[in-house]
């Protein structure tokens, strides 16, 4: 009984003492966050006010991220909304040590091999963005509308594969979402299951 | 010389015809693909398993694979007309990665499939089905691998033979995995973070839910890494789970199917929207097996408590007589020759202990197999079973009366006390002492046997035979050592007056198996006992009589003997089985029910539950000397405790449950609920006034 009360206790306090992992709401502001860019730079949610941005969780090691940038898919939607306006944040949370993590300089050469289009990377080693947006996988997506609401979660499209063949006749979630936005609709899919690898926390915290 | 090995098996590899692909050395999975049949008939349908060796550390997925992961897929390239039907998944293991929760499967897996041949295949060809495996394996990264797989199944004639590896293997997945229709589940959400799924059902009746668990097969009505909270129901649970994608929004999905995960086994559930039926919950979260009774207490410590409970038993005062008379009767053994029946006696005194005592078990584990909700002392749950004993007691008492002498017939007049059974009486002493000492629970047998009743068949044998060796032990010992034999008082006329005497404490028992009788059945069960006991009376009387008198009355004592005997059967069985009667109420007492409970623990109450049962003695000692005190009664009053009697004198399933919840298999068991929720508190076994004063003092703070 003892010991039970003592194993009780003790997983209620890890439990407290664990970071949150949050689960943002579809239709509710979006959290802020602030965080450096490849080259030092910060960058807060708040500065893009009144425009539509798309949050991409990326893992440059993860075969399902491999399979929208070998095809050249992901970099193709960057580029196409880019031009629409819209703000493109690719982030990673991996970890230091970890799968996929991000050093300034790695992040860059890495945006330079795969020609990467996006408006800017976030390095997240901490995992602070990640776990507040709860980030479960690579590619991870989020859309946030220009009145700073979550519009779209989860996906990048229906085909939650790693094979690339997977990629002929998948329907496009992230890329409906903003087609949806840009002509004043609601989403029609708002929600999806995000698929991939998953994020690479750090698994100490 | 490890790469001249590998090279050599590489080698030796080569140059065996591929049946398969040999797998590569960097993969992380080696897939086969393996027939529970040697061969198919035209028609015929036979089950194939992809078969996964997963390198220690890594996982492949489960068709859910939870928060990250895809699931394994195979991809026929199938001859004309054959046929593959899809995977039967096992139950995954939960695997948590940081703050993420995947389903899969570690080490080696069989994933089974059916095929059938088209009627059109040809008896004699050999046939290959060849199929494309993609895996996601992971550890803390994932490696996506793909494997060209083929199996050759020659195509017989007749219905085909098991393959002697994969037939039982594949046979054994088939049988374990997550069957349909065996529950009824419905969900409904509760709040933004909340969705009730309650299940119900025959095979979660008194089962051990602890770490009862959902897997879905959407990834997007649950959370996945979110824990699943269990609120245990007499016909049933009710999990709170974590809402999934699928309810962003307002929304809710049409199902929430998948396969659960309680008590040791996995079941398939498909949950439709609607409110939870009565009986789905009320009873609080299981308690996770509890310190004294628990799988924490090693197999070693349960014999060990088992052997000194085994021990304590020889005092029980339905016992002692016995084991007095027959130590008493060894000690005539003690000089020269006879030392060797002295030992011959005690060994079958213990061997007859030991095997009722093993008897008992297999016949315990046999009812529980069957799904019965029994523990021990169940045996006193039937009637007629107490009847018998109650009888049994009575036949003993007149014997040691001196009424008639059992055995004496057979040994011949005359030897007396000392060859008062020999060797078969012995072995017959042993069987009787266990029996009778069956309601005598010692508190320490009561959580070795409970923790036996969860275990293995074999982990349960060994505690009943170290429990049966303690019984028998000190009887063995004395039977063994000349020196101890030599001390006991040597038979004469003392012995005479002994055995009268230690007849009443066998009245006694007697006495105590008709109140028992009474509590279970009516009146009328009580006549129809009492008139069988006078027939016991005489028929023993008449037996003495024969005795006594040689075979002058030979016929006619046994002519009536005959009749006697037939009528004690008669009464016996015609004892009726007992209609329902309120338990005998006790002043403040309610009788218990997981409603009333859950009912009092909501009103904010502390409540004192009190597990008995009529047959039990230490709960009878214990209500006299501890709970019906006037410090006691006064304490419920000033705590404005509410106190529950759940009596197990008769059968009861929920109860039973309730025991096995907190790790018992018997009653007693005291629990006090604290005024603010939480879980019960477990008091010991043997209860004084202070430690229920104590109890519920700490219950109205907490």
């Amino acid at each position: 009984m003892t010991v039970r009360r003592t194993l009780l206790a003790a997983a209620f306090a890890a439990s407290l003492a664990a970071p949150a992992f949050a689960e943002p709401e579809l239709g509710q502001p979006a959290p802020p966050f602030t965080a450096k860019d490849d080259n030092g730079k910060t960058v807060s949610l708040s500065q893009f006010a009144g425009k539509t941005v798309v949050l991409e969780w990326t893992n440059s090691g993860c075969p399902y991220v491999g399979k929208h940038y070998n095809s050249g898919t992901m970099q193709a939607l960057q580029k196409k909304e880019r031009a629409n306006g819209v703000v493109w944040l690719t982030v990673s949370s991996s970890a230091p040590d970890m799968q996929g993590y991000f050093t300034p300089k790695a992040a860059r050469a890495w945006a330079a091999k795969e020609h990467w289009a996006g408006s800017d990377i976030l390095l997240d080693g901490a995992g602070k963005i990640g776990r507040e947006y709860g980030a479960k996988n690579t590619p991870h997506m989020f859309v946030i509308d220009k009145a700073g609401k979550i519009a779209y979660m989860g996906g990048i499209d229906d085909q939650p594969y790693e094979d690339p063949d997977s990629l002929k006749g998948a329907k496009p979630y992230v890329a409906m979402a903003l087609a949806d936005l840009k002509a004043g609709r609601p989403v029609a899919t708002p929600v999806s299951r995000p698929y991939g690898c998953s994020v690479k926390y750090n698994s100490a915290e | 010389m490890v790469r001249y090995l590998a090279g050599l098996a590489f080698a030796l590899l080569m140059a065996l015809p591929a049946v398969a692909q040999v797998p590569g050395a960097a993969r992380h999975v080696q897939a086969e693909l393996v027939a529970d049949r040697t061969a198919i008939a035209p028609g015929e349908t036979i089950h194939v398993a992809l078969r996964q060796r997963i390198e220690p550390h890594w996982h492949t997925y489960w068709r859910n694979s939870g928060d990250s992961g895809e699931a394994t897929r195979l991809k026929w390239d199938l001859p004309a007309g054959w046929q593959a039907g899809d995977f039967t998944w096992p139950a995954p293991k939960k695997l948590p990665v940081g703050p993420l929760m995947n389903y899969g499967y570690e080490g080696e897996v069989l994933l089974p499939m059916a095929m059938t041949a088209p009627a059109s295949a040809k008896a004699g060809d050999k046939v290959a089905l060849k199929a494309k495996a993609s895996f996601l394996v992971c550890a803390d990264i994932c490696v996506p691998e793909e494997d060209e797989l083929a199996i050759i199944l020659p195509v017989g004639s007749g219905p085909s033979p098991a393959d002697p590896k994969w037939g039982p293997a594949i046979a054994k997945v088939l049988a374990e995995a997550p069957k349909p229709g065996l529950l009824t589940a419905v969900f409904q959400p509760k709040s933004a973070s909340a969705v009730a799924l309650a299940i119900t059902g025959a095979p979660l009746k008194g089962a051990d839910v602890a770490g009862a668990y959902f897997f879905p097969f959407d990834a997007t009505v649950i959370d996945h890494a979110k824990p699943q909270t269990i609120d245990r129901g007499p016909e049933g649970l009710t999990l709170t789970l974590p809402p999934g994608y699928a309810f962003q929004g307002g929304k809710s999905p049409a199902a929430m199917a998948g396969v659960l995960e309680a008590g040791g086994k996995a079941y398939e559930i498909a949950a439709a929207p609607g409110a939870a039926p009565a009986g789905a919950g009320g009873l609080g979260p299981p308690v996770e097996h509890v310190a004294a009774g628990g799988d924490r207490l090693g197999l070693a410590v349960a014999a060990g408590f088992a052997f000194l409970g085994g021990l304590i038993l020889n005092l029980m005062p339905c016992v002692f007589p016995i084991l007095a008379m027959k130590a008493a009767s060894l000690a005539g053994h003690g000089g020269g020759d006879s030392a060797a029946e002295a030992r011959a006696q005690g060994l079958a005194f213990g061997l007859g202990a030991v095997a009722t005592f093993l008897g008992l078990a297999g016949l315990l584990i046999g009812l529980k197999a069957a799904g019965a909700a029994v523990g021990w002392g169940f045996q006193l749950q039937s009637p007629p079973v107490v009847a018998v004993l109650c009888l049994l007691m009575l036949a003993v008492a007149l014997d040691m009366s001196g009424v008639f002498e059992v055995g004496a017939s057979l040994q011949g007049a005359g030897s007396g006390l000392a060859a008062h059974g020999g060797k078969l009486g012995a072995f017959f002493t042993g069987l009787l002492a266990v029996v009778v000492a069956a309601p005598c629970t010692a508190p320490f047998m009561g959580s070795a046997i409970g923790w036996a009743l969860t275990q293995s068949a074999v982990a349960a044998l060994v505690v009943f035979l170290a429990l049966g060796i303690g019984f028998a032990a000190p009887f063995v010992l004395v039977a063994f050592a000349p020196g101890l034999l030599a001390r006991l008082p040597r038979p004469g006329a003392w012995m005479d007056i002994f055995r009268k005497a230690l007849a009443f404490p066998m009245y006694g028992a007697a006495a105590w198996l008709a109140w028992v009788f009474a509590q279970q059945a009516d009146a009328e069960g009580l006549a129809k006992l009492f008139a069988a006991a006078i027939l016991v009376a005489l028929g023993g009387w008449l037996l003495g009589l024969r005795q006594r008198r040689a075979t002058r009355t030979g016929a006619f004592a046994t002519v009536a003997e005959i009749v006697v005997f037939m009528l004690v059967v008669v009464s016996v069985t015609s004892i009726a089985w007992p209609q329902d009667k309120a338990a005998a109420a006790e002043v403040a007492a309610e009788t218990y029910s997981p409603e009333r409970l859950a009912a009092l623990r909501a009103e904010g109450r502390p409540v004192f539950v009190n597990y008995t049962a009529a047959w039990c003695v230490s709960c009878q000692v214990n209500d006299k000397v501890a709970i019906s005190t006037g410090a006691v009664r006064d304490a419920f009053a000033r705590h404005k405790v509410a106190y529950l009697k759940a009596d197990w004198t008769k059968r009861d399933g929920a109860i039973a449950a309730e025991l096995a919840h907190y790790g018992r298999a018997g009653v007693p068991l005291y629990l006090v609920y604290g005024r603010n929720g939480g879980e019960g508190v477990i008091l010991p076994s043997i209860l004084t006034p202070d430690i229920v004063v104590k109890a519920v003092e700490a219950a109205d703070k907490s």
